[in-house]
């Protein structure tokens, strides 16, 4: 089905964060430290105030997140709100900070040696590893590295605050309104009814917008000061710069299996390199779970550098820690089709991940005389077409027409709370929620049914917008809505347990088509075919569009993209989108999709898990896999870059002349 | 900021120098002027003094990419450099005597890093982040030149006309030097007008990127065949277009740690456009 917004995000009239333009608003700009380990030794707050336009300015330590001693390159220091932008960026001038320069900390396999860890090192074993390893008929160790990927959402980071009678509006591109209204509550002193937070439509998150940033308290605070509403919106540098990344690892494995391809052991030291601050994601995760073997040993050191902190990111560490699997089908089919310096191959990798979402989540349904329905809930629909879903499942469950319902989510002070959006977890905890409160509604209308025409409710169901009873007669639904007048039926639902004694998971499968140039490295993705099971599927259309957007975003993690820092000052040099390469239309890839759509029976009110991350996970190990049917050559590192493919490719001819040139084996 | 709409060459040529800077396209320069890369008071937008426009060999200046691309008057070699550079929007506004004075895509050059190429003293790349950058000219700065379109002109041995003289598209770049570490001999109050460019008997333009399309080149190949000889150009490699004398040439390549695979790259282009202009017959 269609986006119920479709047509109004096509002609531009969809209302995002940055399209919010309040009577008298100022703008910010945002002084970021140049350097990657600093101490602000002189700053003009005075030099700033008296600028043209301006009206405020915060200094380093005027707010938790403007710091005096900035750890990364990108950290705030300080802010300026002025009547146009151009003015605040200009004023950042005026301050004229002078910076004592420190000495950064950007090797992670420093930072582990010197035990600078964001937090605990992680330790993991089941089994016996070494027994395991010892039981293999061979071991195999290797090294592997990602790089720091970023989000670049279409709609950079940014909120507006605007403060009236006694509260404080966020208007703010966010994933998590609620989060977002306790964060501020809490920055302020505020009782959390007093912060009323709005996102109506969502230019991108992937993870990035979960929290507040910098940018939030900023305006908050601004605002505050000056009694006027106040944007402060990240500039597309700004986006490549602070807004969180997918962080860096070094995977060092072993892998010991049987002759017959039983695995021993598995066994991997994970570094993941985090930044200055953000959590450490489960980059072992696959590793522990998605294999049979009773051996695994895991370490994970979560390496706190100089560099701008992690985000979540679409599957945090699991995109980073999945591998390929030795096995494919069609092999030779494809394999045909190499001809001169083009070699073909064919890859298959598997996810496994979370998705199945959880309490607590709220909504409600109005339905009035009309019999038209109206779905209520606080949350927020971050670009997926969650609006369109929470509409189809409220429509099923009560029996009318889709069109007959519409959805008002984006406002905490209109409707209940509602969950996070991350974690694949919109569908599976919302989606219950909602058809929870139609059920409610509907069981209201049943009984008023009843008693208007002298019938058992257990006889009556709502179908196609009519009462229908299982003698075969049925009445349109307004007759029993009529009977409202100006009064409406009220639906209340809310999530429930999540079923004890298991984990809810995502599993999938994705099959890639490359072709190598085996003399200039170049790679190009023919075709990916991709499997998921996440239950039931609400909206078909909508979900082939999640598998496409997390294969794009999973090809340009493999081929091109790469946040490049300079190694000597920790400066990061690729802060636009002509350096900060993501694919283009022309990269992408035939996609086919296939979902499962078989209802999770242990999910017992709607069937469905979320699909937002699994499509993302399997893409570079399946393409790593493809490349290695079709040259015979082990990429080691993302993004598969000329100059990786290319020494994998003389890895590969170096190893194959030596084992030419060895006395025939055995 | 003043911006100057001059109706002659003449007129346009006498408003630069001293803080006054052309306008074409605007793809490379607004974007330079924001990042404070290079200052103006005066903005003299050149498109009613420049010529636009083709006629057999001779292109105006002010011609965009996209109306070269797809004329059958202009040499497949162009043709194909100007197809591969940018996107549709890019070279839409984009002119070809705007894109032979681009600057580099060095990133450190681009941020503003005090660098050998701004007057400093050191070039970052070269002990620094530099996978995009030099294999050839290096021994100042390690920065590469981007355009395609260049080395497509060097290798059809392309002819300028400014507004003080006429030149071959070699004599416009020099490396840098301690001295003087500009990358053109293009004086700041000189504007190109027009450009010669003489049929060859085939040429093509090969390109290597990051993905498949809007990038600059990793390396750029260009090969012409014409009056019994081939000549060959590349992008992408030095801090100017580079003409590579024969294939062997890529033997005397300096690469920089990080750039090493640019070499191997290049052989295999420079392999695959001989072929293409010598061994099967194609249109110029």
């Amino acid at each position: 089905m269609p986006r119920v917004d479709g047509l109004d995000r096509a002609r531009g009239q969809i209302q995002f964060t940055a399209d919010i333009e309040l009577p008298g608003m100022l703008h910010t700009a945002v002084l970021r430290s140049p350097y990657a380990r600093a101490r602000v030794t002189g700053i003009d707050m005075d030099a700033a105030r008296a600028a043209r336009g301006v009206r405020a300015v915060l200094g380093p330590g005027e707010l938790e997140v403007l710091k005096q001693e900035p750890s990364y390159v990108g950290e705030a220091v300080a802010a300026v709100a002025a009547e146009t932008f151009g003015q605040a960026q200009a004023a950042l001038r005026q301050l004229n900070a002078e910076w004592d320069v420190l000495e950064p900390l950007l090797d992670p396999d420093e930072a582990v040696r010197q035990e600078s860890f964001v937090s605990d090192v992680k330790n993991y074993e089941r089994g016996d590893f070494e027994r395991g390893v010892a039981e293999g008929d061979v071991a195999v160790e290797a090294e592997y590295r990602t790089q720091v990927v970023l989000h670049n959402s279409m709609e950079t980071h940014q909120a507006v605050c605007h403060w009236e009678d006694d509260g404080i509006t966020v208007y703010i591109s966010t994933q998590y309104i609620w989060g977002i209204r306790d964060s501020v509550a809490e920055h302020l002193g505020l009782p959390p009814d007093k912060v009323r937070v709005v996102c109506h439509a969502m230019g991108g998150g992937f993870g990035s917008k979960n929290s507040p940033g910098d940018y939030t308290p900023i305006a908050a605070e601004l605002a505050k000061r000056t009694g006027r509403p106040v944007r402060c919106a990240l500039t597309r540098r700004e986006e490549n710069l602070a807004a969180g990344n997918r962080n860096a690892t070094i995977q060092r494995l072993t892998a010991a299996a049987k002759s017959d391809g039983t695995l021993t052991a598995l066994g991997g030291e994970f570094v993941n390199a985090i930044g200055f601050s953000g959590w450490s994601a489960s980059t072992e995760g696959p590793m522990k779970m998605l294999y049979a073997c009773e051996n695994v040993r895991t370490v994970q050191y979560p390496a706190k550098l100089n560099l701008p902190p992690m985000a979540a990111f679409r599957a945090p560490g699991f995109v980073e820690g999945t591998r390929a699997e030795p096995h494919w089908a069609k092999r030779d089919e494809v394999r045909a089709r190499s001809s001169g310096p083009w070699k073909h191959g064919i890859g298959l990798a598997s996810q496994i991940w979370y998705g199945g979402g959880g309490p607590p989540s709220y909504a409600w349904i109005r339905l009035g005389s009309d019999g038209r329905a109206q779905v209520v809930t606080a949350m927020q629909d971050i670009g997926t077409g969650t609006r369109t879903a929470m509409a189809q499942i409220a429509a099923e469950e009560l029996g009318i027409p889709v069109e007959h319902v519409r959805v008002s989510l984006g406002d905490s002070a209109r409707g209940p709370f509602a969950s996070i959006s991350a974690g694949s977890s919109t569908i599976p905890s919302m989606g219950p929620a909602v058809r929870s409160a139609a059920a409610d509604a509907k069981r209201q209308l049943i009984e008023i049914a009843a008693q208007r025409f002298h019938l058992e409710e257990r006889v009556l169901d709502i179908k196609n917008g009519q009462i229908v009873s299982s003698d075969g007669s049925s009445w349109p639904l307004t007759e029993i809505t009529g009977l409202l007048e100006d009064g409406q039926i009220l639906g209340k639902g809310a999530r429930g347990p999540n079923p004890a004694g298991m984990q809810v998971l995502t599993f999938g499968v994705q099959v890639a088509e490359v072709a190598v140039d085996v003399e200039t490295g170049e790679v190009r993705v023919d075709k990916i075919v991709a499997i998921h099971d996440v239950g039931r599927v609400i909206n078909k259309l909508g979900a082939s569009s999640q598998v496409e957007g997390g294969i794009i975003q999973g090809v340009g993690h493999t081929l091109s993209e790469e946040r490049i820092v300079d190694p000597a000052t920790g400066s990061i040099l690729t802060r636009t989108l002509d350096a900060y390469k993501m694919p283009t239309i022309a990269d992408v890839p035939e996609i086919v999709t296939e979902l499962v759509d078989i209802p999770d029976p242990h999910l017992t009110n709607l069937g469905s898990k979320g699909l937002g991350e699994p499509p993302i996970i399997p893409t570079a190990a399946a393409i790593a896999n493809a490349i290695r049917d079709a040259t015979g050559a082990d990429v080691r590192s993302l993004p598969i870059s000329r100059e990786e493919m290319l020494r994998a490719l003389r890895e590969a001819e170096a190893r194959e002349k030596e084992r030419r040139g060895a006395p025939a084996a055995v | 900021m003043e911006l100057l709409r001059p109706s002659s060459a003449d007129e346009a040529a006498a408003a630069l120098g001293n803080g006054s800077v052309a306008l074409a396209g605007g793809t490379e320069l607004v974007p330079l002027l924001r990042e404070g890369l290079v200052r103006a008071e005066t903005l003299v937008h050149v498109s009613e003094a420049v010529p636009r426009g083709i006629d057999g060999t001779r292109i105006g200046a002010g011609t965009t990419l996209a109306e070269l691309e797809v004329d059958p008057q202009v040499p497949q070699a162009l043709r194909e450099a100007c197809s591969l550079a940018a996107s549709p929007q890019l070279r839409s506004m984009g002119t070809v005597g705007g894109n032979l004075l681009q600057a580099t895509r060095c990133w450190y050059w681009r941020l503003g890093f005090d660098c050998w190429l701004h007057g400093g003293e050191q070039c970052f790349a070269k002990d620094g982040a530099h996978r995009e950058h030099a294999i050839f000219g290096h021994e100042l700065c390690a920065s590469a030149h981007p355009s395609d379109v260049a080395a497509a002109l060097l290798a059809l041995g392309a002819t300028l006309r400014t507004t003080r003289r006429e030149l071959p598209i070699a004599e416009l770049y020099r490396l840098p030097t301690a001295d003087d570490r500009s990358t053109t001999t293009l004086a700041p109050d000189e504007l190109i007008l027009e450009l010669d460019v003489p049929s060859p008997d085939a040429s093509t333009y090969l390109k290597a990127m990051d993905r498949r399309k809007w990038a600059f080149p990793l390396v750029g190949v260009a090969a012409v065949r014409a009056g019994g000889g081939v000549r060959i150009a590349l992008a992408g490699v030095a801090p100017i277009p580079w003409t590579l004398d024969a294939p062997a040439a890529l033997d005397d390549a300096t690469p920089l740690p990080g750039t090493a695979y640019k070499v191997e790259i290049a052989r295999a282009l420079v392999r695959r456009a001989l072929a293409l202009v010598g061994d099967s017959p194609r249109s110029p």
